[in-house]
């Protein structure tokens, strides 16, 4: 059963009218000086289900609408939202930008010049077999029980799993003519299992390995949390029993279940030009890769090529157009070369700073109350184009570790040194696998790290792994973002021991 | 945007109209803010944005579902319980399931002033100009957020409860940088009233933190002793007690606060005799909201008291379960201080280091409460009583319930800002901890 609620107000406000609200908001904006503005009017609706044990613990559903209005007044930028999609709202949204840009006007060393930006009359839709809203509740809620239900059979004394699902309905127009609608869909699964001992007082959790995606509830249905759960509720009870791992160097066989993370930590994040400018010092940070190494620098190994794309299946950041209206179609590019550092990802009015002429697609604003800044687009390690299987990269291993899922992560504001956690870990002796490890973390630095990478699988062993909840920018946005990976082999990494003896 | 008390309870009262289930909640909430934003010694995106939340949670039986919206129309309101109502009546029953309460009595609400709510955009550039011009002349690069909002909430059911709280607050964080990238400083925090912050004097200290931090020293990783100043002390405080103390937990044998056997940890000294912290939403530097989520009136409540564990957050469901009360979150923290101040701290150290603030911090261990992070924006070398030189960032592996029981002095309680503040008012001393493990050094600055 389809929410009559969500039918309701997806079709208050139709194509016309936005288009009438864009046109009152971007001639507020022009009739009061700017040289720029955009009009974004978008509508977020969600659904959350969340089970523990036996019983459902959470079944929401959220339906956002509303509206900002951006200006650039004589280099300044500025803008205003409003949860009311009125015409009066609007006008008087699009005055507020105006005078917020005019405030700031005295703040501005330097006036923002944009690019030539294309104006596009467009609509994209997401490719979607099964729409998360239209499955019936009760399937949802019977697949999360399930899913604990196996946990708890096989052993888990805890099981946690929930879905969360979100729709963006966005629409863009711009003061240079755009005007653009589009649809695009996220599941994004959680699980987690726990397993106590009562008389050691320790305990051990396996979170799910499925990553979050911008698919839709086929995505849901083609994985087996089932026998997961199953699975994980057995490593949890061995990871109680597992060897502690002694620290040191390791040679590490990364699972891309693991990689994706450590990608957009090391890889992603420091290729972001917004931050190489120095606009994110104050939260986000800067970034080692400074424009100076720009086709320079040797990131990691000739093995390492990193691609930046909107068009991935199942991709979180794959859209048509990002939040500036800089389409995205054929604009993927690479990020890593052969090992080398090509290229930053870039919004509007930035790409002119370091040489370059327009921006290569990479905006995103996490709602319709927030600014669109410089985000990931899907950013990628490609397979090797030789064959090579995970076991392959094992073979090759004397002393080392194989690491699977995503534990904890941390990584410093100019992305040098990273810590990085696991879910699994599996000593490697002499190119065979072996019993289960625990306590283990990595350090390293980024470009010692990824120099040190001499092996990665082809395309068999393909994985897209995401996070939907990325942060940057003041006031914070958090966004979606995918990652696809192959496993990695690294040399020599430094392993320490997690456990605190000194604690309870 | 911002409902007044009596426009909410009419909204609550029109929107528990339109209930037809057994028992429902209406929880408001609103924001109206505006900010400026600075990098680079000058403004990059400034905004002033608006939102409003209307979430309702309906009952049949032990069957529950919400639905929330942006909607105010009595279209779109309607709509919204009936579609909370048809995810609840498909709902199965939880066993869990606590109906909604009655009438409370809450003490009356602070936190609340009118200067931050009528600050213009005009305002706050005009506080940022000294701080950008003074940067320029130092040749320093200045990054920051200067914001102010004003936030309304409610929570009613159809019970007869209603409470309403409406509060403001504005945060200031600068950043420093010399032009040669190898010195950087910070400092920041909030105020529910901007009048009452130094702006000026905040971008003085990240710019001075900038000026003595360049060209840091490369140390070994190591214990050292640590001087941790406010903004780092309220991240690993606001983490443990935030996210870590829940009664639930610790019986189910699943947190630090876990017996061996069985059972938990309250009432046992686990921490340091001088540690005490505790939660009052009426305090005066870090007023707090009147309720906690589900209505319950947020009290004075003591988490630690002379290093003894004294409550944990406990649910209703589960307080009922085990016999005991039920023990609300905290909607703000309050570390007790002490009366060292931070030259005196120096002075006493023979080595060890002054930490501005953190960066990153996430939980590597539960069963521990073993966090990583990084140190950020001014870390300097004491040896024998005095700052001698500023030294690099280091990663930290390390635990509060550790570190609790190795703090030596205490500065006065103020109030603080961290990055990875869990949303409430925080207020906690600088604090010298020995034997703080710092795994490896990181290169960033």
């Amino acid at each position: 059963m389809r929410n009559a609620a969500a039918i309701e107000m997806a079709e208050k406000l139709d194509l016309p009218a936005k288009m009438r609200l864009a046109d009152i908001a971007l001639g507020v904006a022009k009739s009061l000086g700017a040289s720029y503005a955009d009009f974004r009017l978008c509508r977020y609706q969600s659904e959350y289900l969340e089970a523990k044990e036996h019983r459902l613990e959470e079944s929401s559903t959220g339906m956002s609408v509303g509206f900002a209005v951006r200006v650039l007044l004589d280099g300044t930028w500025g803008y205003a939202s409003s949860p009311l999609a009125t015409e009066d709202e609007v006008k008087k949204a699009a005055a507020n930008a105006i005078e917020v840009a005019k405030a700031s006007q005295s703040l501005q060393l330097r006036k923002f010049v944009l690019e030539d930006l294309k104006s596009y009359q467009d609509r994209w839709d997401m490719p979607m077999t099964s729409d998360p809203f239209l499955v019936p509740v009760n399937d949802k809620i019977a697949k999360l029980l399930s899913i604990n239900e196996a946990a708890l059979k096989a052993g888990a004394n805890y099981a946690t799993a929930s879905f969360a699902f979100v729709r963006e309905d966005k629409f863009f127009a711009s003061s240079v003519g755009s005007r653009i609608e589009q649809t695009r869909v996220r599941s994004m699964p959680e699980t987690e299992v726990t397993v106590i001992d009562k008389d050691t007082g320790k305990f051990a959790t396996r979170a799910g390995l499925a990553a979050p995606r911008g698919s839709g509830y086929d995505y849901i249905l083609s994985y087996d949390f089932v026998g997961e759960a199953a699975k994980a509720a057995d490593q949890a009870r061995e990871k109680l029993k597992a060897k502690s791992i002694a620290p040191g160097k390791y040679d590490l066989v990364l699972d891309p279940t693991h990689l994706w993370l450590t990608i957009h930590e090391s890889v992603g994040h420091p290729t972001e030009l917004d931050r190489a400018l120095g606009w994110e010092a104050n939260f986000a940070g800067t970034t080692f890769c400074t424009p100076d190494k720009l086709g320079k620098l040797q990131y990691g190994s000739h093995l390492m090529n990193v691609m930046a794309d909107r068009s991935q299946e199942g991709g979180l950041s794959t859209i048509g157009y990002d939040d500036d209206g800089v389409r995205s179609e054929g604009s993927e590019f690479p990020i890593i070369k052969d090992g080398i550092f090509v290229n930053y990802q870039m919004a509007i009015g930035q790409a002119q700073l370091i040489g370059q002429k327009t921006s290569n697609g990479c905006a995103f604003a996490d709602n319709w109350d927030a600014f669109p800044i410089q985000r990931m687009p899907n950013v990628s390690l490609q397979p090797n184009p030789k064959t090579c299987t995970l076991e392959d990269l094992i073979s090759d291993v004397k002393h080392g570790i194989y690491i699977m899922g995503n534990g904890s992560w941390s990584i410093d504001q100019q992305r040098h040194n990273f810590q990085f956690g696991g879910q699994l870990f599996y000593e490697i002796k002499n190119g065979k696998l072996g019993g289960m490890l625990r306590d283990v973390a990595y350090q390293g630095s980024t470009v010692e790290f990824w120099n040190s990478m001499d092996g990665i699988g082809d395309k068999s062993t393909y994985f897209l792994g995401g996070a939907p909840n990325c942060g940057k920018g003041q006031p914070e946005q958090t966004a979606p973002v995918s990652h696809g990976a192959v496993p990695g082999r690294f040399r020599q990494i430094n392993v320490l021991n997690t456990e605190r003896k000194d604690v309870a | 945007m911002i409902l007044s008390e009596a426009d909410a309870q009419d909204l609550t009262k029109k929107i528990l109209g339109y209930s037809q289930a057994e028992s429902c909640i209406v929880a408001l909430s609103g924001n109206e803010s505006r900010h400026v934003r600075f990098a680079q010694n000058m403004a990059t995106t400034n905004g002033a944005p608006s939102s409003i939340s209307i979430t309702v949670e309906s009952h049949f039986g032990k069957r529950s579902g919400s639905a929330s919206g942006s909607d105010l129309s009595d279209d779109a309101l309607a709509a919204l319980v009936a579609s909370s109502e048809n995810t609840a009546r498909l709902a199965p029953e939880n066993p869990e399931f606590m109906p909604p309460l009655g009438p409370q009595k809450y003490a009356p609400g602070s936190g609340f002033a009118a200067a931050t709510q009528a600050a213009t955009s005009v305002q706050l550039a005009t506080a940022i100009q000294p701080v950008l011009k003074q940067a320029q002349d130092k040749n320093l690069q200045a990054a920051g957020f200067l914001e102010i909002g004003t936030g309304f909430s409610s929570f009613g059911t159809s019970k007869g409860l209603f409470v309403y709280s409406q509060s403001t607050e504005a945060l200031n964080t600068i950043t420093a940088r010399t032009p040669d990238g190898t010195g950087s400083g910070w400092a920041g925090t909030t105020h529910y009233d901007i009048s009452k912050m130094d702006i000026a004097g905040m971008g003085t200290v990240a710019m001075d933190k900038a000026v003595r931090s360049q060209k840091p020293q490369k140390l070994a990783p190591g214990k050292y002793t640590v001087i941790l100043e406010p903004s780092a002390v309220s991240d690993l405080i606001g983490i443990l007690i935030g996210e870590q103390f829940d009664q639930r937990g610790a019986d189910e044998g699943r947190n630090f606060a876990t017996k061996k056997g069985g059972g938990s940890l309250l009432g046992e000294t686990i921490f340091g005799k001088n540690v005490t912290i505790f939660s009052d939403p009426a305090d005066l530097v870090v007023p707090g909201s009147i309720y906690s989520d589900d209505g319950q009136p947020a009290v004075r409540t003591a988490w630690i008291e002379n290093g003894v564990l004294k409550n944990l957050q406990c649910g209703r469901y589960w307080a009922q379960k085990s016999g005991n009360q039920p023990v609300p979150g905290p909607t703000t923290l309050t570390m007790v201080g002490g009366t060292t101040s931070t030259a005196d701290m120096i002075k006493q150290t023979k080595k060890g280091l002054l930490v501005t603030r953190f960066w990153y911090i996430r939980e590597v261990d539960p069963q521990t409460v073993l966090l990583t992070g990084l140190t950020r924006d001014g870390v300097f070398l004491i040896e024998n009583g005095e700052i001698t030189k500023p030294a690099c960032n280091f990663r930290f592996n390390e635990s509060p319930v550790a570190m609790l029981n190795k703090v030596v002095a205490m500065g006065p309680s103020v109030r603080a800002y961290g990055e990875e503040s869990i949303g409430i008012p925080i207020s906690v001393p600088t604090l010298l901890v020995n034997d703080f493990t710092l795994s490896s050094v990181s290169d960033a600055v």
